[in-house]
């Protein structure tokens, strides 16, 4: 990139089911305390991104109501209908164009307040998916998840152990919802059965949240922190609708993560990187995952669940936060990704820090089976 | 610890929106070809690349398939993946215990390039494989409509 835009704070809640407090409430707390964890006040944020999705707050246009609990009254202000990292982004464009110095982004779902499932049935084509009625995003998954076990010969036992590694780590971290630090793979295969082979235990949970993170220019961040985390790449890609798309592979995220080694310099992204953050938002997501991030070859994501090679003390640390698996307020999850890829970098990850993590990835999605993905390339000093 | 104030829940979305849309004329032509038993596809004249159901703009390419490039589909086609579902939404946000479970196929027809997820009958859940050839199963009066399509079937029963 020509210029740099770094990030200077952050912040997220203790995601939870029910978080018994107002959205409101919900957004002030984070976007006060990542502004309070940059050192800086509102009145130096030039302009605000946030992330949600009105049928999942339950209102039209919700910003109209949130902009002021986001401290967006009487600024530049712009809202994505997806995920936060994409709001990241846009903030990201904005500093980059050389109108803005400083950006504040918040992304958040109560997700308790209205099954995200029911919602994911609402993003299928309404004259056809809709009617027939069998679609939604678990099931859709479900779908998925058994193609590609069939194909790359995957048992439900890798599937479990993506589970079991995950809500494992989330155990040491406090921001987590599903917190599980005596899990075994059979309570893993004993957990409730949705859509074969889709349980309650591997597939994400249904969470509140809300994230935020401020991000500055180059010159802006040197004032505001000795301790900025660099965007040193970006890529995003959008896949066809699930009738016309190869479920066996995430080709956009594949394309995504190509743009972003691309921007960041990186051409072996195995060794390159020291720890990765991804939205799986089902487990066997986390195996395809690793391969549409080029860490191995097509099919053979569950070797690195076998040999270890993604554990936290693993040659290649993911997920040490627990992942989506571990916490999914839906338009949080991807931007929550961000900031624990950030605080590995400044060494804050307390509990579920990995040992001199210098350059980590962060990865969010949206759209059933991950229609859209968005990979970030972030650096410390 | 700080006491939680109680929150009062208000209820009351989502609305029941009845929203009036265009099917468009490809679509149209799908769903009155379904009273003839018969199941149509739109070829992209560009790319080849075919859609069922039909779609008037190829992602693929950019093109607009136009109502000549609609084409009729094979009943027949093979799994490529499948589910049993042993919940379902019930419209308002809850998942729902089926009493018996339901089979789910993700099915290529033959002569389509899309995906279609159909439900599944006759075929045993342990013994689905990929690959497998089925075909429709149609409605005895069919009307026009999608309901027409009952299900997929075993192609051998």
């Amino acid at each position: 990139m020509v210029k740099r835009v770094a990030i200077v704070g952050y912040a997220q809640s203790h995601h939870q089911y029910d978080m018994q407090k107002t959205r409101e409430d919900m957004v002030f707390e984070v976007a006060k305390e990542a502004l309070d964890n940059a050192g800086i006040s509102r009145k130096d944020i030039d302009t605000v991104v946030t992330a949600s999705t009105d049928f999942l707050d339950g209102r039209t246009i919700s910003n109209v109501f949130l902009s002021m609990a986001v401290g967006a009254y009487m600024k530049d202000e712009s809202k994505v209908e997806e995920d936060g990292a994409s709001a990241a982004l846009y903030a990201l464009m904005r500093i980059l164009s050389g109108s803005h110095e400083i950006a504040l982004v918040e992304a958040h779902t109560q997700a308790s307040t209205f099954n995200p499932h029911q919602v994911s049935f609402y993003t299928l084509d309404p004259l056809f998916d809709r009617q027939i009625g069998l679609l939604n995003s678990v099931s859709a998954a479900a779908l998925q998840a058994r193609m590609y076990m069939d194909a790359n010969d995957v048992s439900e036992e890798h599937l479990a152990m993506v589970s079991v590694k995950n809500l494992m780590n989330a155990a040491d971290n406090p921001n987590a919802h599903r917190r599980m630090p005596d899990l075994s793979v059979e309570e893993v295969l004993d957990s409730k059965l949705y859509y074969d082979p889709i349980r309650e235990l591997t597939m994400s949970p249904i969470s509140d949240g809300a994230c935020a993170l401020v991000l500055a220019s180059e010159e802006r961040a040197r004032e505001i922190t000795d301790f900025p985390v660099w965007i040193e790449g970006v890529g995003t890609c959008h896949d066809a609708y699930l009738r016309d798309r190869n479920l066996l592979r995430l080709d956009s995220l594949r394309k995504a993560a190509e743009d972003a080694y691309k921007m960041a310099g990186i051409t072996d992204p195995f060794s390159e990187l020291d720890v990765i953050e991804v939205s799986e938002r089902f487990a066997h997501e986390e195996l395809m995952i690793y391969e549409a991030l080029g860490l191995c070859r097509e099919g053979k994501g569950k070797v690195f669940i076998d040999k270890w090679v993604t554990q936290r003390d693993g040659e290649l640390p993911v997920n040490p936060s627990g992942g989506a698996l571990a916490a999914d307020p839906v338009c949080a999850t991807g931007l929550i990704r961000m900031v624990e890829a950030a605080k590995q970098i400044r060494g804050e990850a307390d509990g579920h820090q990995i040992p001199g993590a210098y350059r980590a990835l962060a990865h969010g999605q949206f759209g059933i089976c991950a229609q859209k993905n968005i990979v970030y390339i972030l650096g410390g000093e | 610890m700080e006491k939680q104030s109680e929150i009062i829940r208000v209820t009351g979305l989502p609305v029941a929106a009845g929203y009036n849309w265009s099917a468009g004329s490809q679509m149209e032509g799908f769903i009155k070809a379904l009273a003839k038993k018969k199941i149509m596809g739109a070829k992209c004249s560009k790319c080849g690349y075919t859609y069922v159901p039909p779609r008037s703009r190829c992602g693929k390419c950019n093109a607009k398939i136009e109502d000549k490039d609609l084409v009729e589909i094979s009943g027949k086609g093979s799994l490529v993946g499948y589910t049993t579902a042993r919940v379902e939404l019930d419209g308002a946000g809850n998942f729902q215990d089926l009493k018996k479970p339901k089979m789910i196929g993700a099915i290529k027809l033959e002569g389509s390039d899309s995906t279609i997820f159909m439900p599944i009958e006759g075929i045993d859940p342990k013994k689905a494989k990929e690959g497998m050839k089925v075909k429709v199963q149609w409605r005895e009066k069919a009307k026009g409509e999608l309901a027409d399509i009952v299900c997929f079937k075993p192609e051998k029963s």
